[in-house]
């Protein structure tokens, strides 16, 4: 075919390579606390931490193609579990962690409901308007369970056979395994039936259908497996700062996790890596300029799109 | 009897800005199906221009009048400005991506312009003047109505009378109707639709502009995070009205000002914003394209 | 014997304008069939009508005896009923492969946490399903293009991974809207062989054309609808001498080129 130069062998073999390195970088990530000193090791578990929460809007809105900007929502639902579970009910930290996971995608499952009914900038005012909600219902302490605008503080440090991670280290280790675990549902989920179906409807809903895709069931399912992740992450967050409040789940942090996966790279995951670490690392490491982070993400934003409007890192073609 | 006289009035002001803030957005999402986060933030930014004026002239002997007229010129001609140049760098270039491409770009404009302001004026509070305008109070079957109250509300309806006008009687508003209707149709007939988008990029922002002036000298404050704050107020007005729809935006805008006045009445303060929330939700499921927007026909 | 899909008094409106009106019409399992007329007789929303993509005002639509009026379109896909659309619809990000692959989607047995942990008998099934999809485009030529973006084919070709998705499955009734569109007449002779050979491996076919030669040549049974109605029905041969037909055709203009 004139004019079509992908051949078949060319490119696999950058593939092949890339497909060993991440693996090798993961391994890296590793020993970060023992070449790194005790900041670095705090920066990379909340890189972890928020490339969790980043891949999980990821499998909504860049998979799924649903404009979700409130999906704090169920980061924040995850937080809450683990923070209400343990120091209300005196669970220990990893019995709450699949508590965190299923509320959230219950959670998911739930709004999916009415917005799965909702398209294009529709489902993202909706969203938007979910997340005012709950984090209004966060501060109003319904119950008094969730400690109104200051939150809860003292959530404790999980355990594991008895041995508690307490040190940063410790810390960093768990939520470093728990995304390569995440990392590795993502290899699967883009081999999968279901990941294809999130990409037909994506790419044309009405010719999906009438190949038998059932849009309402993917899209739900979608909305609880990245809700669910993001619940995960929830856990994570809460344990890493022992302490959780409204004010990490307001919008703001919607719109970051929104842009993180547009700037990076929609349904890419070394995009989203990549957007993480530019939105939530680099502040991290300019903490003396704290101020102008927001000011420098509006630019970013706007030069990002502008130049590279795919994204930095855009999904490559894929063969199933 | 007074109390519902004084929320209806309360609510008419309240609704008048958020109906020359809806107004902007749903004009810009009427010709370019584009939600401009960043508009909220411009009209706060208009607040603070004008602010600068009426405390940078305080002492110089005009009358409060004048002041504030200067100040409302002041604050539309740099808040259009501010609105062509975010159309030129941060939404033309977008013209043919993908939508979310904009989207983000437009989020990216609203933390650019809300920091801008918090880098410039601090992230303080700043309290307005309050004696530029009369304190006059007229006593209307047991309510109480202020001069500043009388004057937005005459404001806004002029201002949305001249609106309607333009874009119902005049060949350029005919224009911009029919961009918004179907932009490639609108082009082959010879419509410059970069114009068009341009001069709504003008209007808009300077509508707004005085929407936020007016929020500053009613509340008597203004503060950077302020535009997300009455930019979603003014979007939710928008969208229940009819997003897209000019005369939607200004019925939506006093439903909505009623609504909170009254709401405020009955309702307690920390749960008013979720309510207007679950109602924004409840719009969008029940009749997403608003009280005045056509229903979508399905299409295949 | 009974049709396999069957239209009884069928109708439908779209704002007050009547685009289909009191249809009916029965096709026969391992037929070939099509519904003819002229442009805007309302042949599409039929299709729309019978694959779930609008929802008749009234009437029923009979399959294997069932009405399924009303159905969503992924349930009338689980029926086993497939179609191609006239402004052709390959997902435009996926290779032919991937758009072919597609079609094989209501065989996947794999719950959705299967496949995130990708255990063994999943990744058996997607080996299955690959080999099911290469085995369909090696029948309709198409295996040399597997990889290529499936937008980027010319039309003819585009066309034909359609029908490709379509088939992939082994549907039971699959309609086809207008499939010679665009195509040249070497390839439109061959797509004449291509719908025998689909009617022969099984399949009943319901096509909308324009080309009449296409029509003539394979049809077993054609409707004729003119402004939403039934005008005429038959075969290849009575249709075309139909006075209505002619008339619906030409008008009472005799300047145009004969039908068939």
């Amino acid at each position: 075919m004139p004019g079509i130069s992908p051949s078949r062998s060319a490119p696999k073999s950058p593939a092949r390579a890339s497909r060993a390195l991440w693996p090798l970088l993961w391994v890296a990530g590793l020993t970060v606390p023992a070449v790194l000193d005790s900041s670095w090791v705090s920066i990379a578990a909340m890189f972890a931490i928020y490339a969790v929460s980043a891949l999980s809007e990821d499998v909504i809105l860049g998979r799924g193609g649903m404009f979700d900007m409130g999906h704090a929502v169920y980061f924040g639902v995850g937080a809450y579990a683990t923070a209400i579970l343990n120091t209300s009910f005196g669970w220990p930290i990893l019995a709450t962690l699949p508590a965190a996971v299923l509320l959230a995608a219950a959670a998911g499952a739930l709004l999916a409901g009415p917005l799965t009914r909702l398209r294009g900038d529709y489902l993202l005012v909706a969203t938007i308007g979910f997340n005012s909600i709950f984090v209004l219902t966060m501060q109003n302490d319904p119950g008094g369970v969730t400690g109104g605008s200051d939150g809860i503080t003292g959530i404790g440090v999980p355990s594991l056979f008895g041995f508690p991670l307490a040190s940063q280290s410790a810390m960093f280790w768990l939520d470093w395994v728990v995304l390569g675990i995440v990392l590795l549902l993502m290899r699967n989920l883009d081999r999968s039936e279901f990941g294809r179906a999130q990409r037909y409807l994506k790419q044309d809903e009405l010719a999906a259908g009438t190949l038998g895709v059932d849009a309402r069931k993917v899209k739900t399912q979608a909305f609880a497996l990245g809700a669910g992740l993001a619940g995960l992450a929830g856990t994570l967050f809460a344990v890493q700062l022992s302490t959780v409040s409204p004010a990490s789940f307001v919008f703001t942090e919607s719109v970051t996790l929104f842009a993180v996966v547009i700037v990076g790279g929609p349904g890419s995951v070394p995009g989203v890596l990549l957007g993480t670490a530019l939105m939530f690392v680099v502040p991290q490491i300019f903490r003396d300029f704290a101020q102008y982070r927001y000011f420098v993400f509006g630019i970013a934003m706007i030069a990002v799109m502008v130049l590279r409007p795919q994204g930095l890192w855009p999904q490559r073609r894929r063969r199933a | 009897m007074g109390t519902f006289i004084q929320q209806v009035f309360n609510g008419l002001t309240v609704g008048g800005i958020y109906a020359l803030i809806a107004l902007g957005y749903t004009m810009v999402y009427g010709v370019m199906r584009l939600i401009n986060f960043a508009h909220g933030d411009l009209c706060i930014l208009g607040a603070f221009v004008g602010l600068t004026l009426l405390t940078g002239a305080a002492g110089s002997g005009h009358s409060g009048a004048v002041l504030l007229l200067a100040a409302f010129v002041l604050a539309v001609v740099v808040i259009a400005a501010a609105g062509v140049v975010l159309e030129l760098v941060a939404y033309r270039p977008l013209r043919k991506a993908d939508r979310l491409s904009a989207v983000v770009s437009a989020l990216g404009a609203s933390l650019l312009i809300e920091n801008s302001i918090m880098l410039i004026w601090g992230p303080d509070v700043h309290v307005f003047p309050g004696d530029l305008l009369p304190a006059t109070t007229w006593t209307v079957a047991g309510a109480s109505i202020t001069f500043v109250q009388v004057m937005i509300i005459l404001a806004s309806v002029l201002l949305m009378a001249a609106l309607y006008l333009f874009i119902h009687h005049t060949r350029f508003g005919t224009a911009i109707r029919a961009t918004a209707i179907d932009q490639d149709t609108a082009r082959l007939m010879g419509i410059k639709v970069n114009r068009v988008i341009l001069t709504v990029f003008v209007i808009g922002p300077a509508l707004g502009a005085i929407g936020g002036l007016f929020v500053g000298i009613y509340y008597r404050e203004a503060y950077f995070t302020m535009g997300w704050t009455y930019g979603l107020y003014a979007f939710i007005a928008a969208i229940l009205g009819g997003i897209g729809n000019i005369p939607g935006a200004m019925l939506g805008g006093v439903l909505l000002g009623l609504f909170n006045a009254f709401a405020a009445g009955y309702i307690s303060s920390s749960w008013q914003d979720a309510i207007t929330f679950a109602l924004l939700i409840a719009i969008l499921l029940v009749r997403p394209t608003g009280l005045l927007g056509e229903p979508d026909a399905g299409k295949v | 014997m009974s049709a396999l899909l069957e239209l009884r008094g069928v109708g439908i409106s779209f704002g007050g304008m009547r685009a289909v009106d009191d249809l009916s019409l029965a096709i026969e399992e391992g037929h070939i069939a099509a519904l003819i007329g002229p442009n805007g007789a309302g042949k599409t929303t039929v299709f729309n009508m019978i694959t779930g993509v609008c929802r008749p005002t009234n009437g029923e639509i009979l399959w294997q005896g069932r009405n399924i009026a009303g159905a969503a379109p992924h349930q009338i896909a689980a029926l086993g009923i497939r179609r191609t659309f006239q402004t052709i619809r390959l997902f435009p990000g996926m290779s032919v492969f991937d758009n072919v692959r597609a079609g094989c989607h209501l065989r996947a047995r794999q719950r959705w946490w299967q496949g995130l942990l990708g255990l063994p008998a999943q990744r058996r099934e997607e080996a299955a399903l690959a080999e099911r999809t290469h085995e369909v485009l090696r029948r309709l030529d198409l295996d040399g293009a597997a990889d290529e973006m499936a937008v980027s084919l010319p039309y003819g070709l585009q066309r034909r991974v359609e029908m490709a998705r379509a088939l992939v499955v082994q549907p039971k009734l699959v309609i086809l809207d207008e499939p010679a569109a665009g195509l040249n007449d070497a390839e439109s002779a061959e797509l004449s062989q291509t719908i025998f050979a689909i009617r022969d491996s099984g399949v009943t076919v319901l096509l909308v054309e324009h080309d009449m030669n296409v029509v003539m040549n394979v049809t077993d049974h054609i409707v004729v609808i003119n402004f939403g109605r039934k005008i005429a029905e038959g075969n290849a041969a009575a249709v075309r001498d139909d006075p209505a037909v002619i008339e619906a055709y030409l008008g009472r203009d005799d300047d145009e080129e004969p039908v068939a």
